[in-house]
């Protein structure tokens, strides 16, 4: 068989000013994966490389006329530009070997990542820095410090820059920055069906609670410890900060769970009603239900949710789709079987402080 | 297995583990011990961890750090008894202490031949720590020797799958943070002027 030739290397100018406008673009975006990108034999930067920053392919990389106006993306093309950097990049462009990106740039990109909530981006950078466990550290103590002096919002953004800043070193094949999964770890909250009350997440005493919602909303139990020293009453102005930066749009869902606890009351109290008048089987009982609400039990769960009833859906996929709209929620929801359907209900100690802390307390009701 | 008893220990505590575990190190011992010190020192070692476990009162943290010096310990009698295993472990050993050497000699002479040893000491290292921070330590878990003197069962070994990992990555991240940067430029941290640029970047953040 004849070998085939191996196809010539084709050189395509490059405009310098472009190039080092795409890095700058891609420290003002806070984005490693782009200024990684640029140093790639195929980028588009370099003169060997079948692309170009003309096509529609590649052109994202460079500023728009807005960002270009922008100061602060003028500040970081000054940098990219200064003598040192500068020929550093273009040395590295010609070389036909893996780059070796310039450390200083890397460390501007991700402080601007941190600064844009980029923190998968931030840790990335960090990483390849050596300094990811450093600047975590930095930032947790600095947020502890602020919490000492009643600082709780910034404190709380410490803490969520902190753990933003995490890594998942057993991720394969590569550690890679940890990232929040609340779908799933809603899932794996409410693992297990609630056989008593005290079994449901938000029938826990106030402490207890607190430590359950820090683990999962921070999503580290090393992160979560460290608040244990605080009073009661700052890490409740704790859990107040992180449910609004974990979901902006908590006083629309606080409003739903309100609506949701009543309805649930109704249901309970039809269930009262009708398994005294049954022959005490729950056989059936949703259907029933239905009929004598017009309504499904699973509205209940379409109602956290925001949703419309439309078709019901099992337990789960409430849950999930609760766990990320609105991670919080599921701190105070739990399972219930209705007849042979299992739903979500809202499920927590209505006048609690943690529930107070959150904006859904509730006058118990007349018993 | 506290960290005065380590320190006290004959001629090994002298020696620097760098990063590539030293099971002899680990039982203080010299690396010219015969398997029958070996055992005498596992036996010592476990003895004295048992009794410490005993008396602690275990958090978490602590379940964790002391499963993890268990299973250190076991693997250190696995791998030194045997003559084959032993040998093995501590060639590989000094060949990757050379081979670090090289590549930092390469490295700092400008050589070209410095990344291909970079990426072959990447390379020798993961498969070190796998097999010897890890797939040994576990295998040593299921050695009557082991079991009688810890009592290491199936729930130990499930929980310390998990710590390994974690444990063998952060050693790899020990010995990358010590190594020269290699795909990046080198760079030196004023930590005064970060923590500065962390103060200015909490208030900056986005909530």
């Amino acid at each position: 068989m004849a070998s085939k030739r191996a196809p010539e290397q084709q050189h395509h100018p490059v405009d310098p000013e472009e190039t080092a406008a795409a890095f700058a673009r891609a420290i003002h975006d806070g984005d490693i994966v782009n200024f990684r990108l640029l140093f790639q034999p195929f980028s588009p930067a370099r003169e060997d490389s079948m692309e170009s920053f003309d096509t529609a392919k590649y052109d994202y990389l460079l500023p728009d006329s807005e960002m270009e106006a922008d100061p602060r993306y003028q500040e970081y093309l000054e940098k990219v530009k200064e003598p040192a950097n500068w020929e550093h990049i273009q040395q590295e462009l010609a070389a036909n070997r893996p780059a070796r990106m310039p450390a200083e740039l890397v460390l501007l990109l991700a402080d601007r990542a941190v600064e844009l909530g980029k923190y998968t981006s931030a840790s990335l950078a960090y990483e390849q820095l050596r300094i990811r466990q450093r600047m975590q550290e930095e930032f947790l103590a600095l947020a502890d410090d602020k919490l000492r002096e009643g600082d709780v919002k910034t404190g709380v953004r410490g803490y969520l820059i902190g753990t933003g800043l995490e890594y998942n070193y057993s991720a394969f094949p590569e550690p890679l920055p940890a990232v929040h999964n609340f779908q799933t770890q809603a899932l794996i909250l409410h693992g297990r069906y609630p056989q008593k009350t005290e079994d449901c997440v938000g029938m826990l005493p106030p402490e207890a609670h607190l430590r359950r919602a820090f683990e999962f909303l921070l999503g580290s139990a090393d992160v979560a410890a460290r608040l244990d020293e605080y009073s009661l009453e700052t890490r409740l102005a704790f859990f107040r900060e992180l449910v609004y930066a974990r979901d902006p749009e908590w006083d629309t869902f606080a409003a739903r769970m309100k609506e949701a606890v009543e309805m649930a009351r109704e249901m309970q109290r039809r269930i009262n009603e009708l398994m005294g008048a049954g022959d005490g089987t729950y056989d059936g009982l949703v259907e029933e239900i239905s009929a004598e609400l017009g309504d499904d039990p699973r509205a209940i769960s379409a109602k956290l949710l925001g949703d419309d009833p439309g078709a019901p859906r099992e337990w789960w996929q409430y849950l999930k789709d609760l766990g990320y709209r609105s991670p919080p929620a599921v701190l105070f929801v739990a399972r219930q079987f209705v007849g042979n359907s299992e739903i979500i209900v809202p499920r927590y100690v209505l006048d609690s402080p943690v529930a107070q802390a959150a904006g859904i307390d509730l006058p118990r009701p007349k018993s | 297995m506290s960290k005065q008893k380590n320190e006290s220990a004959p001629s090994p505590g002298d020696r620097q583990d760098q990063g590539y575990v030293d099971y002899f190190v680990i039982l203080g011992l010299s690396e010219h011990a015969k398997p029958g010190d070996v055992r005498k020192a596992y036996k010592r070692k476990m003895k004295d961890l048992v009794s410490e476990i005993g008396q602690a009162e275990l958090t978490e943290e602590r379940r964790s750090h002391y499963l993890l010096e268990m299973a250190k310990l076991n693997a250190a009698l696995y791998i030194l008894r045997d003559p084959g295993l032993r040998d093995s472990y501590w060639e590989e050993r000094k060949a990757l202490v050379e081979l670090e050497s090289q590549w930092r000699r390469a490295e700092e002479g400008g050589s070209e031949e410095a990344d291909t040893l970079r990426r072959q000491y990447d390379s020798r290292i993961r498969s070190f720590l796998a097999r010897y921070m890890e797939e040994l330590v576990l295998e040593a878990g299921r050695d009557k020797e082991c079991v009688e003197a810890s009592g290491w069962d199936e729930a130990h070994e499930r929980h310390a799958s998990r710590l390994l990992r974690n444990y063998r990555q952060s050693m790899y991240q020990q010995i990358l943070e010590r190594l020269p940067y290699f795909d990046l430029t080198p760079i030196s941290f004023d930590w005064e002027e970060r923590k500065n640029k962390v103060r200015s970047l909490l208030e900056k953040a986005p909530h």
